[in-house]
């Protein structure tokens, strides 16, 4: 058992740490500062602001120098994904292509592809969206019906994406093409990479229950993508796509601790604020949340030891999934019971802003959705980790 | 960082279960249970390799003849043991030898450790009661050679019992013997603290949890096995979602406890800032857990889950019971709310 990062991952969090503390404006980390911009603000500081980051580098911290990166252990970047949650720095603009297509590239890419999307991707130049949902096809990924039809060195794309993040702000997109006509599940779709500032693509935001846009859907009329622009092989996309969705995994549940044992805090403060720290249920209710928060902190640090000694996790990322968003579900809906008949109110009496936490609270109905429902995740464990039969 | 048992402690866990398997199965386990409490549920087979593979020697300091190891290793026969919902005094035993090892004098080390570690004394543990007053429900009280118990009803103080005399307490969970004790002869242990107590204390709560999260663990298993081949409705039972959703939620809930359970154990041998909490979220979850894949193990195996001739009630009941030893889960709660909230 060691539960420390190396003297080398230490001097990188010092680092690292005096560096955010220089460059984060103290209004950003101000409670409800992002809430209170439009989307299109919101996006133009992130977006400014990671470029600065990737410039005094502090971006690709686990990739290969060769690419541009850090050359950075497991531990280097789930120490980075703590500090950005510690020192309260605003998310990334650009989640889905540093997370899942950089990774993918590297592993499948050609040479020109890998030359082309990761430098850029690196310095967030470039932001990719990831068009995999449908309107008929979400938790069944494979029944898209996204259409492309070979027409000489290009594809002709037809179809329809939704609940893409980014949609509107998004340069590129990597999506599930039914390239073979007639095919059937999870045969004959391609990865296509697609210009998203042409004619034939046209994004538009889905108002959220939150308020926010921060998706929206795409619609594909015609549009063109060379056939260079696949990634993997044509009519392998699913093989890609499972490819890519395998590096969901990794040393981000310890950020996500981080995030979330601070939104305990915060909420205990309004208990005590309330005078319901003293309520035996809601003692009750607050001490399971925070069993199951440590919980999510055990189980990273054993993901993060996976991932170091080079284990594939598999299928057993669902049970991080489930972990960390039925927890942070639970989380705000004990929030709300805290609140008992005020909790739709947007100020407590003594004007405490309440709409940041709400943000929080309504957000948390997504994540057992997006990423594969609790259902789907529920499924994958039963029958690929314990071996029930389909 | 390295979050997970080594490959030596995977293997103490797995030769403890490899011996249960082969030689102390269920069946020999449903002899215990059946022989009821006029028997001392101390099989002399078990006990026997208790003491020559070391299961008793584990924390034991390698000077008085034990393995010098932590609770970290200690934790990890507490659920291969849970897992064989097996017999007999060890966790006591182990208990007793940590607190004469923590609080004794060095006459009681000498006198009792390498006995205890050897298998050749049995040693019981117990924080309810006084030695003045009578000590109510001794887990193999009737067989131990030494008591490790609160002074009196207030006192920080703990001391040695010996030679008390046992009234055998029933209990539904049969695997293991229960007793009353009162008289004997004691003798306090000169090193006992308020501080040292409450981390005995710590200690003990996290064996009951490793214990618990074998046993949920083994309960889920064997109920996963069962629904992949019983078949109703012309299909097997495990491909029914409402089934399979409920058994992905325990192995989600199996695989935090033991998750939880061995950073407690880690965070009490190195006595670390957050162990208080540690042993409070351990036993918490794995308390609960346990609850919940015991209750399913009966319910997913459909009526004869709930019949005598099944194995399934062994681990029901010693789940019951464990689940409220050192505090179930409300009251752990509680301590966790103090803490945090």
């Amino acid at each position: 058992m060691d539960l420390t990062f190396t003297a080398a991952e230490e001097e990188f969090r010092s680092e690292l740490r005096s560096w955010l503390s220089a460059h984060i404006p103290g209004e950003w980390t101000r409670p409800g500062f992002w809430e209170s911009l439009d989307d299109d603000e919101s996006f133009r500081l992130r977006r400014d602001w990671e470029r600065e980051k990737a410039d005094a580098g502090f971006a690709g911290i686990e990739w290969p120098t060769e690419y541009g990166g850090r050359g950075g252990t497991p531990g280097m970047k789930a120490i980075y994904d703590e500090e950005m949650v510690r020192a309260r720095a605003p998310r990334t603009v650009n989640p889905l292509g540093l997370a899942f297509l950089a990774p993918t590239v590297m592993a499948i890419g050609t040479d020109a592809q890998r030359k082309e999307i990761i430098g850029p991707l690196l310095r967030n130049e470039v932001i990719w969206c990831q068009g995999f949902s449908e309107p008929g096809a979400g938790s069944d990924l494979a029944a898209l019906s996204t259409k492309g039809v070979r027409d000489g060195d290009e594809f002709v794309v037809n179809g329809q994406k939704v609940w893409t993040t980014n949609a509107v702000h998004g340069d590129k997109i990597f999506t599930l093409v039914r390239t073979e006509p007639g095919s059937q599940k999870h045969r004959g779709i391609s990865m296509l990479l697609i210009d998203m500032n042409q004619p034939g693509v046209t994004a538009r935001p889905l108002k959220q229950m939150s308020g926010a846009s921060e998706f929206g859907e795409v619609f594909f009329d015609d549009a063109r993508v060379p056939v260079s622009d696949c990634l993997g092989e044509i009519g392998d996309g699913w093989r890609t796509a499972m490819l890519l969705l395998s590096f969901e995994r990794g040393a981000s549940g310890i950020s996500q601790y981080t995030e979330f044992r601070r939104q305990y805090d915060e909420i205990a403060a309004v208990a005590r604020k309330l005078g319901r720290d003293t309520d035996p249920v809601i003692r009750d209710d607050l001490a399971r949340v925070l069993t199951e928060l440590e919980c999510l902190r055990l189980h990273s640090m054993h993901v993060l030891t996976q991932v170091e000694q080079g284990r594939d996790l598999g299928f057993e990322a669902s049970m991080t999934k489930l972990q960390w968003s039925e927890t942070f579900q639970d989380l705000w809906e004990v929030y709300d019971r805290i609140l008992g008949e005020d909790a739709t109110l947007d100020a407590l009496p003594d004007g405490t802003d309440l709409r940041p936490l709400h943000a929080q609270a309504m957000w948390s109905r997504s994540v057992t959705i997006w990423g594969g429902s609790s259902q789907v995740q529920r499924t994958i464990t039963a029958e690929r980790v314990l071996g029930l039969p389909r | 960082m390295f979050f997970a048992l080594t490959e030596e402690q995977q293997e103490f866990g797995a030769a403890v279960r490899d011996y249960l398997a082969e030689r102390f199965d269920l069946a020999a386990v449903r002899d215990v249970v059946e022989a009821g409490p006029g028997d001392d549920g101390n099989p002399a087979a078990l006990w026997t390799a208790a003491g020559e593979q070391g299961w008793t020697a584990v924390t034991v300091p390698e000077e008085h003849d034990g393995l010098g190891l932590g609770l970290v290793e200690a934790q990890v026969i507490a659920r291969a043991l849970g897992a064989g919902v097996a017999p007999g005094p060890w966790r006591g035993t182990v208990l007793a030898a940590d607190a004469i090892r923590l609080t004794g004098s060095d006459e009681q080390r000498a006198a009792w450790l390498p006995r205890l570690a050897a298998g050749e004394a049995v040693g019981a543990f117990t924080t309810r009661g006084s030695a003045a007053d009578g000590l109510p429900v001794v887990e193999y009280g009737a067989i131990a050679d030494v008591v490790v118990a609160p002074s009196g009803p207030d006192a920080p103080g703990l001391c040695l019992v010996t030679g008390a005399s046992a009234t055998p307490a029933g209990s539904y969970d049969g695997t293991t013997r229960l007793a009353t004790l009162a008289g004997g002869t004691t003798e306090p242990l000169p090193g006992a603290s308020a501080g040292l107590r409450r981390q005995l204390t710590d200690r003990a709560t996290v064996l009951v949890a490793a214990d618990l999260v074998g046993i949920a663990r083994e309960a889920l298993t064997r109920t996963v096995a069962y629904d992949r081949d019983r078949e109703q409705f012309g299909v097997p039972v495990g491909s029914f979602q409402a089934v399979k959703h409920a058994l992905a939620d325990l192995h989600v809930g199996v695989t935090m406890a033991a998750h939880a359970v061995l950073y407690a154990a880690h965070a009490a041998d190195t006595g670390a800032d957050d162990a208080e909490l540690a042993v409070a979220v351990a036993k918490a979850k794995a308390s609960e857990v346990a609850l919940q894949a015991t209750a399913a193990m009966i319910q997913y195996h459909g009526g004869i889950g709930y019949t005598w001739e099944h194995e399934a009630h062994f681990f029901y009941k010693r789940a019951r019971r464990l689940a409220g030893q050192y505090g179930d889960v409300a009251s752990q709660r509680e301590r966790i709310a103090a803490l945090t909230v």
